[in-house]
């Protein structure tokens, strides 16, 4: 089993130097060797999977620096084995899927190797041990995720929306380099079982606990695009579909919320769950407003991605590991699906993504439309689809804990139920009605049935048949089932909502479009518009800090103080050599140079200080 | 070659290659090359040789009467890993300036240097390691002043005056340490035997601080890398300022640990400063090589950060962080020079998607810049690792903070690279071929290789790197 999980771990590094080298004899053998080692990296974790027994556990070192130990290790769980099926499976499938989304980009090579090199970081990253071994997943993933959406780099936006990303995520990183850090110091191992059970056993400070545990949590924020460093996951979805699908929908942004699982002992013991919480349900809020309103196919489904994930926090958050964790795993499938299903839409329709062009889509391409429509009944949270037993143990878990009954709860059900309204703007705004484009729907052709309509319902199915598997996954991440939480009349509420929402939905984005579009022109529903649309405008405020604060005042402040103290003082002490040198010329007659003027001035330093020396 | 002629024999090959030969030189490049590896293999054949702790004699010669001036050549670990680090960049330099104008003159002052460098990390003599100290001023500022761009007078000779007023207090503090223990042979020299050991460790300290460089003696450095050309470069930020860091470890930390200890937070808070304030001036820095140079000094702040916890944990990393930095900020000063040398531009507003023109070169850049902010997989990350280990180990809980230097190194690469690589190609990169010689390229490879390499298998200079400082790991408690 050991040579078995090194090999997982090797394979994407190697396979994606391969597939570059490859891809540049033909461009072809980059994808072909991408896909071959995509599924061979999913038979390898199956089969870890259906063999396994008890957690793989294999520790290194990986540098001795002094006589302190750096470990490096892996730690192949049950948690890690859910997470390693949905990297390994989900990446499998958008590599495939990929063979058309990308059939016509000239650097194929390039594209496979960074996808191949980001399953490697995430397989890295659920594997680990360690902090060490954890941070190099996480940070490789990050690189990954920087280099994929910048993937067009000679455009303008996609370039800037990987910087944005990477500089987010990094602020998140850094507090997470820092816990190495503290935990190093306050607790000498690295191991994160070890951490699990000294902070159970009450072995460290419990308010230092409590920084490590908010620490960790803002580098879980960075990367799963929670509140206040989300913007970047919004303007990520400049990068390939294909990309935003499998990093920015279904695996990277679930770091975050694998982290907080992964040291839920930790989190337990310092009792900073209710932290996670409660960015959790500002975080769910905002993406399920903001999702409301967008007219872009991905930008929807990127705020409905931060909700979601945030509907996982409030999970963890409330104290239920398996809530949000099943939760996770829904989502990620689904999210897949839908991102994907997106996809083929944007491919078809010459890769315009605004909603308000399309329309009576389902014309054209039928299965996809009925793949998305499991993808949205399942986040919409609707019986016996995945997304609804999730989503209602969540609800029910923030309702039954004292501390998040309440503002937690409330925003919590908000997000929950808006989720309905979005998904079906979006999917009837797409596949109902009328097309509003009529040149634009003339063009679109019909998606290819083996690569991309495949594994599009490949995944509905699971999504379908994921409903009534929760329980398997419920065991298989948090160790037992859980006795179900009930809430009375919880499920009839919850569902009366979805009901309604959607009929409203329906009413008044495909029958009476009139309506909605006199409605959005009064001036209060503009600026609410304004506001949702922009996401609160926290980016704005971010950038605006950065820019005129960070670099404006503090930088531009040094740059100054540099100049004109710093490095004056030096330049000036040339003026003294000058003077002092004037004194010197009298006595001497020809020339001398600046250079040995000094000369002068260093031997008379010279021997004042041998004087003193001597006196000394 | 024994130790003696590997440090003269460069003089003479240096003195004859210029007196014979003009202009382009093929024997001048191959002649240098070959002495390079020559010396890459003498250093690297001393690593067998090396007794477990302590020093290897390899010569004495200039015995005088009466006077300490016997030119005692001595290598332990640390002198060896610096004299392989030295050579395996001068092959490197060497390889990258293969399309230098006036060839012969260039590389006989290139010889000549290799030959002074050797002569300081080999000697333990203090008044030759001053000699040998000063003969790398020499060539270094023709270098410069020959070589450079529009104000390379001004840059030599302020880099010239600086570190020789530097020089100055450091003589000082050599004569001050023979006159009271009587012996110029630093490794016969204990603290004890010093009657003013705090004078003598402020003169150190300043006089190698320039070097390094610390704040607020650094503002020699931007001058010199803008004006010196792109192998010259290399050669300040990953010989010279090492000559600074390693002067700093032998005889600051090493040679006057008690008072070291008692000054401990001098340097740290110096390293800290230089740290932040140099990463906030390559974050204002529009200028390409600015915003390298202002970079190179934001680690080289990292390092006395590491140096200050004066332990054996925080003086490997510190050792392991120079290495690193040699080999990270090498890539950048030569890609940088190759840019502005194509462009004709030294602004980042002037260039602009250049990886659509010259994607290898624009992939080792990206490379280079991400050791820089110290992600994971490349040198940078296990420097910064090991330094924020050491320093929280030493110092306390406080010292997270190293954490936000790589958050500042991101914003100024990550931003400079959206600036010069990605993004639309401007009107001048677009009329612009960029071709490199391929011996140039090599290099550059080389370095990318280096900055995974030990990135990744960081044990193998570990190995290495420990031993060095392994007196420390006697000391009970200690780290």
């Amino acid at each position: 089993m050991n040579s078995l999980a090194l090999t997982l771990l090797i394979l994407p590094m190697t396979g994606s130097l391969l597939a570059f080298i490859l891809g540049k004899i033909d461009k072809r053998y980059a994808f072909w060797s991408a896909e071959f080692l995509g599924l061979a990296l999913f038979l390898i974790t199956l089969k870890l999977y259906s063999s396994y027994s008890e957690p793989i556990d294999i520790a290194f070192t990986w540098f001795t620096l002094g006589s302190l130990s750096i470990p490096f290790g892996i730690y192949i769980d049950e948690l890690s084995l859910v997470m390693l099926l949905i990297a390994t499976g989900l990446g499998f499938l958008d590599i495939h899927f990929a063979h058309d989304y990308m059939a016509d980009d000239p650097h194929q090579p390039r594209y496979y190797a960074k996808v191949l090199f980001f399953i490697g970081g995430m397989i890295l990253l659920v594997s680990a041990k360690d902090m060490v071994s954890l941070f190099m997943g996480w940070e490789f993933m990050g690189l990954a995720s920087y280099l994929l959406i910048s993937f067009w780099h000679q455009q303008k936006a996609p370039a800037d929306a990987g910087v944005s990303a990477f500089l987010f995520t990094r602020f998140g990183d850094i507090f997470l380099f820092a816990a190495i850090g503290m935990l190093f110091y306050l607790t000498g191992t690295l191991d994160l079982m070890s951490l699990n059970s000294m902070a159970t056993a009450g072995d460290i400070d419990k308010d230092m606990m409590y920084l490590v545990a908010v620490f960790i949590f803002i580098a879980a924020i960075g990367k799963s695009g929670q509140f206040p460093l989300f913007p970047w996951l919004m303007r990520a979805m400049e990068g390939p579909t294909t990309v935003s699908a499998l990093i920015h929908g279904a695996t990277m942004v679930n770091s975050g919320i694998y982290i907080v699982a992964r040291l839920f002992d930790f989190y337990v013991a310092a009792e900073a769950l209710l932290v996670v919480a409660a960015f959790g349900a500002i975080s769910a809020f905002i993406g399920a407003t903001s999702a409301l309103v967008q007219s872009e196919l991905k930008k929807v489904l990127a705020y409905s991605t931060m909700s979601h994930l945030s509907l996982a926090f409030i999970g963890l958050g409330a104290g239920s590991l398996a809530a949000g964790m099943t939760h996770l795993v829904n989502h990620a499938l689904f999210k897949a699906l839908l991102f994907l299903g997106a996809g083929a839409i944007i491919m078809s329709a010459s890769h315009v993504k605004d909603m308000w062009r399309f329309g009576g889509y389902s014309k054209k391409m039928l299965f996809v439309s009925i793949a998305m429509a499991f993808g949205a009944l399942s986040l919409s949270g609707i019986p016996p689809f995945s997304g609804f037993y999730s989503k209602d143990a969540i609800i029910a878990t923030t309702l039954l804990n004292s501390e998040t009954s309440g503002l937690i709860s409330s925003l919590t059900l908000i997000a929950g139920v808006l989720s309905v309204a979005y998904i079906s703007r979006l999917w009837l705004l797409t596949f109902a009605g009328e097309n509003r484009d009529s040149e634009l729907f003339a063009k679109v052709k019909k998606p290819s049935f083996f690569w991309i309509t495949l594994p599009l319902l490949v995944m509905a199915f699971a999504t379908f048949a994921m409903g009534f598997m929760q329980e398997g996954i419920i065991e298989m991440v948090s160790g037992s089932v859980a006795e179900e939480e009930h809430v009375n009349g919880l499920l009839f509420g919850l569902l009366s909502a979805i009901a309604l929402l959607a009929i409203i939905v329906y009413y008044y984005y495909v029958k009476r479009l009139d309506i909605t579009k006199k409605i959005a022109s009064q001036p209060l529903m503009k600026a609410i518009h304004k506001l949702l649309f922009n996401g609160y405008f926290v980016e704005f405020f971010i950038h605006y800090f950065v820019k005129n604060v960070v670099v404006g005042s503090f930088a531009k402040t040094i740059h100054w103080i540099d100049k004109n103290i710093v490095d004056a003082t030096v330049n000036g002490s040339k003026e003294f050599a000058r003077v002092v040198k004037g004194y010197l010329m009298k006595t001497h007659s020809g020339q001398t140079s600046d250079n040995s003027g000094t000369m002068i001035l260093g031997v008379l330093l010279l021997l004042v200080a041998v004087l003193v020396g001597g006196v000394l | 070659m024994s130790a003696i002629e590997i440090i003269f024999f460069p003089f003479v090959l240096a003195l004859g290659l210029s007196l014979f030969f003009r202009g382009e030189s093929n024997v001048s490049k191959f002649a240098a090359l070959g002495l390079f590896s020559y010396m890459l293999s003498f250093s690297l054949s001393l690593f067998e040789q090396l007794p477990e702790e302590g020093y290897l004699l390899l010569g004495e010669f200039l015995k005088v009467e009466r006077f300490d001036f016997v030119l005692r050549l001595q290598v332990d670990m640390l002198s060896t890993i610096m004299l392989t680090l030295t050579s395996v960049l001068l092959i490197l330099v060497a390889l990258s300036s293969w399309s230098m104008k006036n060839q012969a003159l260039y590389f006989s002052l290139l010889i000549m240097f290799s030959g002074a460098i050797f002569g300081l990390f080999m000697s333990t003599n203090l008044l030759w390691f001053f000699i040998f100290w000063e003969l790398t001023l020499v060539p270094m500022y023709f270098l410069v002043g020959v070589w450079g761009a529009e104000r390379r007078i001004f840059a030599a000779v302020k880099f010239f005056l600086y570190t020789h007023f530097a020089s100055m207090l450091i003589l000082v503090a050599f004569f001050l340490i023979y006159k009271e223990s009587g012996a110029f042979d630093f490794t016969l020299v204990r603290e004890s035997m010093l009657l003013s050991p705090v004078l003598i460790w402020w003169l150190l300290f300043i006089g190698f601080a320039v070097k390094m460089p610390i704040f607020p003696f650094h503002t020699w450095l931007p001058d010199a890398h803008v004006q010196a050309p792109a192998p010259i470069s290399v050669l300040l930020a990953g010989v010279l300022l090492k000559m600074g860091a390693y002067a700093m470890i032998r005889l600051v930390i090493l040679l006057l640990p008690e008072t070291s200890q008692q000054y401990a937070w001098v340097i740290l808070t110096l390293g800290l400063i230089t740290m932040f304030y140099a990463a906030f001036m390559a974050i204002y820095e529009t200028h390409l090589k600015k915003m390298v140079a202002y970079s190179s000094i934001s680690h080289m702040g990292l390092v006395v950060i590491a140096i200050s916890t004066m332990s054996y944990a925080g003086l490997s990393a510190a050792l392991y962080e120079m290495i690193g930095h040699a080999f990270i900020i090498a890539p950048l000063f030569l890609i940088a020079g190759f840019f502005h040398h194509k462009t004709g531009s030294w602004e980042m507003r002037d260039m602009g998607g250049i990886m659509q023109k010259a994607p290898y070169i624009s992939a080792i850049f990206v490379l280079a810049g991400l050791g820089a902010l110290g992600l994971p997989g490349t040198m940078g990350f296990v420097g910064e690792l090991s330094i924020l280990i050491s320093a929280v180990k030493s110092f306390g809980l406080w010292m997270i903070v190293v954490a936000l230097g790589s958050m500042l190194g991101a914003g100024y690469i990550i931003w400079t690279l959206r600036r010069v690589i990605y993004g639309e190609m401007s009107e001048v990169v677009k009329a612009t071929n960029f071709k490199m010689n391929m011996m140039e390229f090599l290099a550059l490879a080389i370095f990318a290789l280096f900055i995974i390499l030990f990135g990744i298998m960081p044990n193998t200079l570990f190995e290495y790197i420990n031993p060095a400082f392994s007196q420390f790991s006697s000391l009970g408690g200690a780290l």
